[in-house]
């Protein structure tokens, strides 16, 4: 029966030209949804590598105030704030904190003992922060330790620790990381640690591999303007005011402003979900449109071959391989235009086009096809159960 | 060839289509036996129920009341499948317009019946399809379509789909009414050679008195009743 169908699929492929067209484009629409779509859940589904529901951010403007006594000022805010009875830590950090939509992105070499550059990864995100970080943002360090005071002491390099995503561009194992030499900024720098990948990018985000340095106080080259806090649960808008308040009055002409975490987290999830649910809601529509032909189509269809179906029933057909035949013969049109757009879609995993996973087109591909072969078989059901109805007498005589 | 057993038995057959606003009498108290064997035509003026005779004997329509059996068994309480299985195993049907479906070449229009029959392999429907082009005498015209061929080679493929089932009986709805006499004279010949060779039961509803005259049997029908 499947090669029938086939055949006469095959050779009716001129009569069903467009349908084919129509059943392509609902393919290339439903692979590029769910590329969006697996992209975004393989990306959602890999951990952040931080805790962030009870940490706040607190963003620092200086006002007119004298650059060289700001790193005073900032000394002064945070012995107060670690102080002030509800906060449990705060860290210093550029502004690139979680889920801030800010990145500070740079390449990492590794160098031989020449200096020359052996291997290179062109995008890694950089954090400067504070060493209090690990207790603000409950990092889990993995090899190595984490940065202490003796980082702070000069020396001929600078200490850094890495994430897991960094250290596999590099390193075979996460041990033979420690005490590793890699360069960014003209420099070579020690890593110290290895830490779980750090994505402050968010769960939606393509994961970045990261490298952290450290800022210390006694440090007057960089001056972080954004600090990470973690607060005491329940700690609400009281709080808040008071963190204001004293940022303010240690530092007159400075300002500051308090967002929690989670709250960033939720407006950065729904700016990032915005354009896929409208891109969701345009194929629905159009989903619903190519149902809609294929429905109407096969109606026509039916009624057109009425006689043919007779024909078929009075050769031997029951009602039930009727209905299986008009399924069937949908299905096979699918396959037809689904093959055309599986032609066209593997070509992303081979090129590696838009760097996503081959993984990611193969899953979309399978859920396109899945989904389409669905559209299919519910388009095809009620015109096939019509079709089972038809009384071969009444079609042959019509005839 | 033919035997007195009962192949086909209509007994006190109505048919009656009925619509909202009138009431049509298509046969009334039919009462007919196709013994195994028969060449039987049935003549009669257009609308006088001929066709209705021939889906009430090939079970693609119910009487509205009396009974048909076949073989002896009474098919009124068979299920849409049963009366597909009937149909496929037993019956062959060729029609006017040959009714062949213009998508499909010659060969696989006459595997057709195959297709709803159990057990049967892409191999062997093949094997029986060309045998049964080759008894109509079109085996060189397997891979053509229906378009491409003559009304008479047309209806002789109608004839093959016929056969393909190895029926017991086939029921022709005026086979030659599309056809020129001399092709009309071919497919006559083709259906008496089938009952005289094979001894397949045929029943014809016909309108040319001189080919109704060459069967066994010559059945009348007019107003729906059978008058001769």
């Amino acid at each position: 029966m499947i090669r029938h169908l086939f055949t006469l699929m095959w050779n009716r492929r001129r009569a069903n030209a467009l349908l084919i067209v129509e059943i392509l484009l609902a393919f290339v629409v439903l692979f590029a949804v769910g590329t969006i779509g697996v992209d975004l859940w393989a990306n959602y589904r890999q951990p952040l590598g931080f805790e962030y529901e009870q940490a706040w951010q607190v963003n620092l403007a200086f006002g007119s105030q004298p650059r060289a006594e700001r790193f005073a000022t900032l000394q002064q805010v945070l012995a107060r704030l670690r102080a002030l009875p509800g906060v449990q830590g705060v860290a210093v950090s550029a502004a690139n904190t979680p889920f801030s939509f800010n990145n500070s992105q740079m390449s990492v070499d590794d160098t031989d003992a020449q200096g020359k550059v052996v291997h290179s990864v062109e995008t890694v995100n950089r954090f400067d922060i504070g060493p209090e970080l690990r207790e603000v943002l409950h990092l889990n360090v993995v090899a190595g330790r984490w940065f202490d005071p003796r980082d702070a002491a000069p020396g001929a390099h600078g200490s850094i620790v890495i994430d897991e995503r960094l250290r596999q561009a590099f390193f075979p194992s996460n041990a033979q990381a420690i005490g590793k030499l890699l360069s960014f900024d003209k420099k070579q720098h020690r890593v110290v640690g290895v830490v779980q990948a750090y994505r402050a990018d968010g769960e939606l985000q393509n994961p970045v591999p990261a490298v952290m340095q450290p800022v210390f106080a006694a440090d007057t080259a960089f001056l972080p303007d954004a600090l990470l806090l973690r607060v005491a649960p329940g700690s609400g808008a009281a709080l808040e005011k008071r963190l204001t308040d004293e940022v303010r009055r240690i530092g007159p002409t400075w300002s500051s402003r308090v967002r929690t975490l989670p709250e960033m987290h939720a407006s950065q999830i729904k700016m990032l979900l915005t354009q896929p649910i409208l891109l969701v809601v345009m194929s629905v529509f159009l989903l619903l449109n190519v149902a809609l032909g294929l429905f109407g189509v096969l109606w026509l269809n039916i009624n057109q071959r009425r006689a043919e179906l007779g024909v078929r029933r009075a050769l031997g057909a029951p009602a039930g391989a009727i209905a299986r035949l008009i399924v069937g013969e949908t299905l096979t049109l699918t396959t037809f235009g689904l093959g055309l757009g599986l032609l066209i879609a593997v070509q992303f995993p081979l090129l590696g086009a838009f760097e996503v996973k081959a993984s990611v087109y193969l899953t979309a591909m399978a859920l396109a096809a899945v989904g389409l072969y669905g559209l299919a078989a519910v388009c095809a059901f009620y015109p096939g159960r019509l079709a089972a109805g038809i009384r071969p007498a009444v079609a042959l005589r019509e005839e | 060839m033919s035997t007195a057993t009962p192949v086909i038995r209509l007994a006190n057959i109505e048919k009656v289509y009925q619509t909202r606003t009138i009431e049509t009498v298509a046969l009334s108290q039919v009462n007919l036996t196709i013994n195994r064997g028969e060449f039987v035509s049935v003549m009669g003026p257009s609308g006088c129920g001929k066709s209705t005779l021939l889906s009430l004997m090939g079970l693609l329509d119910e009487p509205s009341s009396g009974t048909i059996e076949i073989d002896g068994r009474p098919v009124t309480s068979y299920s849409d499948k049963e009366l597909a299985g009937l149909r496929n195993h037993k019956i062959g049907f060729v029609f006017q317009s040959y009714h062949l479906i213009n998508d499909l070449s010659v060969i696989d229009n006459v595997e057709m019946p195959l297709l709803y029959r159990a057990g049967i392999g892409g191999g062997e429907r093949r094997k029986r399809a060309l045998d049964a082009l080759d008894k109509v005498g079109l085996s060189a015209r397997t891979r053509h379509f229906p378009a491409q061929l003559s009304g008479g080679q047309r209806q002789r493929v109608a004839i093959a789909r016929a056969l393909a089932g190895a029926p017991e009986i086939i029921l022709a709805d005026e086979p030659t009414g599309n056809l020129d006499s001399v092709m009309g004279e071919e497919i006559m010949e083709l259906l008496l050679g089938l009952n005289r060779e094979q001894g397949t039961t045929l029943v014809m509803v016909t309108h040319d008195e001189q080919q109704a005259l060459k069967t066994q049997r010559l059945v009348r029908f007019f107003d729906g009743r059978q008058v001769a």
